[in-house]
């Protein structure tokens, strides 16, 4: 009836046009829809297609230079990877990153694109609206998100060769493997995350709880042997240990029995089929003919919380306003306090009061479920778990001169990175807090538009934002020093004042980072932030000594912040103060001074345009 | 020392680069008064505005806000102010009722204090029941609400409000446009951006037309459309290819036409019977300016002329709008 009455108008319906016969366009939509969906996630991600290829072709070179190389070094002292089939660590590990950097990207892929179909965007409400079924629009995403792994692993397979990384033939078959450990770790995933309603964090959640562990305890770095027995066992669960181990055979002849060869890929096969039909089944439940909106996260927490405010608050106000029911429609003017602000120097700028502003984001915090925030926690704790135990047993330990120290010896591997983590921790922290966070303040939700139509200053504002990231970076520390304390890898003194130095830390990344915030304009420019603080972690005698390389790479990472807080808490920790000390705190004091008047430069720039 | 004008503005100047967005335009809003700023999208009203509630610099000109300069002591002008924006943005992380007191905090009031105030407040915007509710379950009639709830936690001695009911169905803009009268009634001063007549109808007592950066008219609405339209509006659909050659033919017609009985004489001072001004070509209609538009359609009827639709209507300050600029304010 609907074709009837298109074709009656000869000047609207063009009997060319590809469209005319809606029969079989919807007959090719059905046929071919997830191609058509695959196309439309693909064309989205040429925005960030330069960043996709960067990382795709300078992941391999640092990780080879860091891990390799630098890590190698160590290792290649006590550890021997001819029983592995392998010729060296760098050998040993190279297909192992590869399938890691594809679990890391599908940790990306399927989890907030798809939230923004859902929600942010509504994308997957356009194309529900045409003759597409809601599988299709599903796996059209997987598509899509399969063809940029294949890229990614294709390019990094080809610098592994070209570093000499890999030299069997069969190592082009990584790229399979490599693809299909993404889709088994990402799949359920998305199947998970489809069902949600609203993002409350669920994102950080799963990136800490779920895909930081399982590639931790994935035997990338060495062999899962060297972990204790329960730490094993959550390999045995890990589709990355799973691809990790196939890549290895493909890569060098991992000497490996056939039936395990056949348990891998049954395992990510397995894993991959199922979830993918959890997750068509999702999306037909949500996209299909009955309304289903998805499950709100934390919604029975939430209502218990309310019930609780709603007792509270109703005390509260009996308590302040004694026998009187209010029942004026119009606010009456009441006496009205002081409202907070400045005369004279800086009264535009600043208004002393930075507490409502902080204040603020304890309330937030408190409301988005402490576990997010708690999370944070975990982080350094699980690294030093994963490398201590791991890395250990290849290591017999740092000589103590090699790092700079000075007394001689050895020090254990743990000793050697727990402050190191600490101040990884911390930076890790502090950026998060003031980029990701401030950015979404600044341009999605527009909290600080908000706070600028009060009679807050700009300089509150910055100042406010700063104090919430160093509280939540102190806390963190304060965690992984108890952690650090019980593990006797610290002295309790060393501990007060390694907390002091990592609030310290913290205050220059949060500074620095929040000017850098202020300049970005899109989410696609986060990523680059992402891609300098990468190479910064990996190249910061964090996991091993700088004095491996070459005398010029060593002033380059010498010149970089993070490797400065790396020395200050390993100075501290093993109680080796020198003129260097001196010269790391006044690195730190100089980022916070031009971090802060450059924040503060910006803010006004922005606010009072 | 309280000052007798709440606004003042002389040569209000704002550059883009290039573009002026506001070219030295005049103003002044009296203390108490409900004052309107009314102009198609892009014509410096938010921008204005934001001048006002000193987020946004000067190019040029002097503008004192309840004495102050909104440059110099941003803080304490935006101290005195309600700030309603175009867009709620509301804190999604907060509750309704943490939403009104954080922002209390925002400006240093004490916890105590605003405690009743939010009580008071919430009953205001009707959301009581919806104290703990997460601000995401509001309806948009709500979050508008409670936007301007929040605007008076401050207790404001003007409030700016940029677009109050664009977005909100009949009803919700009923019972905001009923909450901002008791507001002008309680003596705050009212300053508001529209692009919809009938609000500025409704609630200014006297406005500015503004159109690309300069001020087109002032007045009250009823004298801008005393001044710059007719009584009466009749419009005529003829179909899309016929509206251009029918406006000829009835401007022929209707300047000839005998005087009514009831009509009276149109703002051009035309003799002709139906007071019959001039007729506007719109893309999809005709709009035929007459003190009495009913004569005029019989007159058209009479003639012998079929149109597809017709209606008759009282002027309003769309036609004002489209008399001084010769463009519809809604595009």
């Amino acid at each position: 009836m609907s074709t009837e009455h298109l074709t009656r108008d000869p000047e609207l319906q063009d009997p060319d046009s590809p469209a005319a016969d809606k029969v079989t366009m919807a007959g090719r939509a059905r046929r071919f829809g997830a191609l058509h969906q695959a196309e439309r996630t693909l064309r989205s991600m040429r925005a960030y297609g330069t960043v996709i290829l960067f990382s795709s072709v300078s992941q391999p070179i640092m990780y080879i230079l860091a891990m390799g190389l630098g890590l190698g070094v160590l290792v290649g002292e006590g550890g021997d990877f001819a029983e592995y089939g392998a010729s060296s660590y760098l050998m040993y590990i190279a297909p192992a990153i590869l399938a890691s950097t594809v679990a890391m990207a599908a940790g990306i892929e399927f989890t907030f694109p798809v939230m923004e179909g859902f929600k942010w965007r509504r994308l997957y409400y356009g194309a529900q609206a045409s003759p597409l079924s809601p599988g299709q629009i599903a796996s059209g995403h997987i598509l899509a998100v399969s063809v940029r792994f294949g890229v990614h692993a294709a390019i990094f397979t080809g610098v592994l060769y070209l570093f000499g990384a890999i030299s069997s033939p069969l190592g082009v078959l990584m790229i399979a493997s490599a693809m299909l450990g993404g889709l088994a770790i990402g799949l359920p995933i998305m199947a998970y995350v489809s069902t949600l309603r609203d993002e409350k964090g669920q994102m950080s959640l799963i990136q800490r709880f779920v895909i930081m562990p399982l590639f931790l305890f994935s035997g990338t770095f060495y062999p899962l042997t060297n972990l204790p027995g329960f730490l094993q066992v959550l390999g045995w669960f890990s589709p990355i240990w799973h691809a990790n181990e196939l890549g290895r055979v493909l890569a060098f002849g991992h000497p490996t029995p056939a039936w395990l060869i056949l348990v891998h890929v049954l395992y990510l096969l397995g894993i991959t089929i199922l979830a993918w039909l959890a997750t068509v089944r999702v999306f037909t439940r949500r996209l299909g003919l009955e309304e289903w909106r998805g499950r709100t996260p934390g919604a029975k927490a939430d209502a218990r919380r309310q019930e609780r405010l709603a007792v509270k608050d109703a005390s509260d106000v009996a308590r302040s306003v004694p026998g009187e029911t209010s029942s004026a429609a119009t606010p009456v003017r009441s006496e009205l306090p002081r409202i907070s602000f400045r005369r004279g120097f800086g009264a535009n700028y600043y208004s002393g009061n930075i507490r409502a502003v902080f204040g603020r984001g304890l309330t937030a915090i408190r409301n988005n479920r402490g576990v997010i925030f708690l999370s944070g926690l975990l982080e350094p704790v699980l690294f030093l778990t994963s490398f201590g135990l791991g890395i250990s047993p290849m290591i017999a330990g740092v000589d103590a001169e090699q790092v700079g120290l000075s007394g001689g010896g050895t020090i254990s591997y743990a000793a050697f990175i727990a402050p190191a983590l600490l101040a990884v921790s911390a930076m890790n922290g502090a950026i998060f807090d003031s980029t990701w966070n401030v950015f979404f303040k600044l341009k999605i939700t527009k909290l600080y538009r908000t706070m600028m139509s009060t009679s807050l200053g700009p300089v509150d504002v910055a100042v406010g934002e700063i104090c919430l990231a160093l509280f939540r970076g102190g806390l963190y520390a304060l965690g992984f020093l108890g952690v650090l304390l019980v593990g006797g890898l610290v002295d309790p003194l060393a501990a007060v004042l390694m907390w002091c130095t990592a609030l310290f830390v913290a205050l220059g990344f949060a500074s620095i980072g929040m000017a850098v915030t202020s300049f970005m304009t899109r989410f696609q420019q986060m990523d680059w932030m992402m891609m300098v603080l990468m190479p910064m972690f990996l190249f910061s005698a964090t996991l091993f000594p700088i004095s491996v390389y070459p005398a010029g790479v060593q002033a380059f990472i010498q010149a970089l912040p993070l490797w400065h807080a790396v020395e200050l808490m390993r100075d501290i920790a093993f109680w080796d103060f020198s003129g260097l000390t001196l010269v790391h705190i006044s690195y730190y004091l100089v980022m916070i001074v031009a971090g802060l008047a450059l924040t503060t430069y910006r803010m006004k720039k922005l606010f009072l345009r | 020392m309280p000052v007798e004008h709440a606004i003042r503005a002389t040569g209000l100047t704002k550059r883009y680069g290039d573009f002026t967005a506001v070219d030295g335009i005049d103003f002044t809003v009296n203390r108490g008064e409900s004052f309107g700023l009314l102009g198609p999208n892009g014509a410096g009203k938010s921008t204005t505005m934001r001048m006002i509630a000193a987020v946004a610099s000067r190019s040029a000109g002097t503008m004192s806000v309840a004495g102050l300069d909104p440059e110099q002591n941003g803080p304490e002008v935006r101290a005195r102010l309600g700030v309603i924006p175009q867009q709620d943005n509301l804190d999604e992380e907060l509750s309704v009722r943490e939403n009104i007191i954080m922002y209390g905090r925002y400006f240093g009031l004490p916890r105590r204090w605003l405690n009743a105030k939010t009580e008071e407040l919430l009953e205001f915007a009707q959301l009581t029941h919806k104290a703990t509710a997460r601000v995401e379950d509001l309806s948009g009639g709500m979050k508008r609400r409670l936007t301007i709830a929040r605007a008076l936690v401050n207790e404001p001695e003007i409030l700016l409000l940029d677009e109050p009911t664009t977005g909100l169905d009949p009803q919700a803009r009923h019972i905001l446009w009923d909450r901002l009268f008791r507001l002008r009634e309680s003596g705050t001063t009212l300053v508001l951006t529209t692009h919809h007549m009938d609000e500025a109808e409704q609630l200014c007592e006297r406005l500015i037309v503004v159109d690309q950066g300069r001020i087109m008219a002032e007045g009250s609405p009823a004298g801008l459309i005393r001044d710059h339209s007719t009584r009466e509006v009749l419009e005529l659909r003829f179909g899309l290819d016929r509206n251009q050659e029918q406006a000829q033919q009835l401007t022929t017609l209707l300047s000839s036409a005998p005087a009514p009985s009831n009509g009276r004489a149109s703002s051009s001072g035309s003799a002709s019977g139906v007071g019959f001004s001039h007729v506007e070509v719109l893309p999809d209609r005709l709009l035929v300016y007459a003190g009495s538009a009913e004569s005029a359609l019989e007159q058209i009827h009479a003639a012998g002329l079929r149109p597809m639709t017709s209606l008759v209507r009282r002027s309003s300050l769309e036609d004002v709008f489209l008399r001084l600029t010769g463009r519809t304010l809604v595009d």
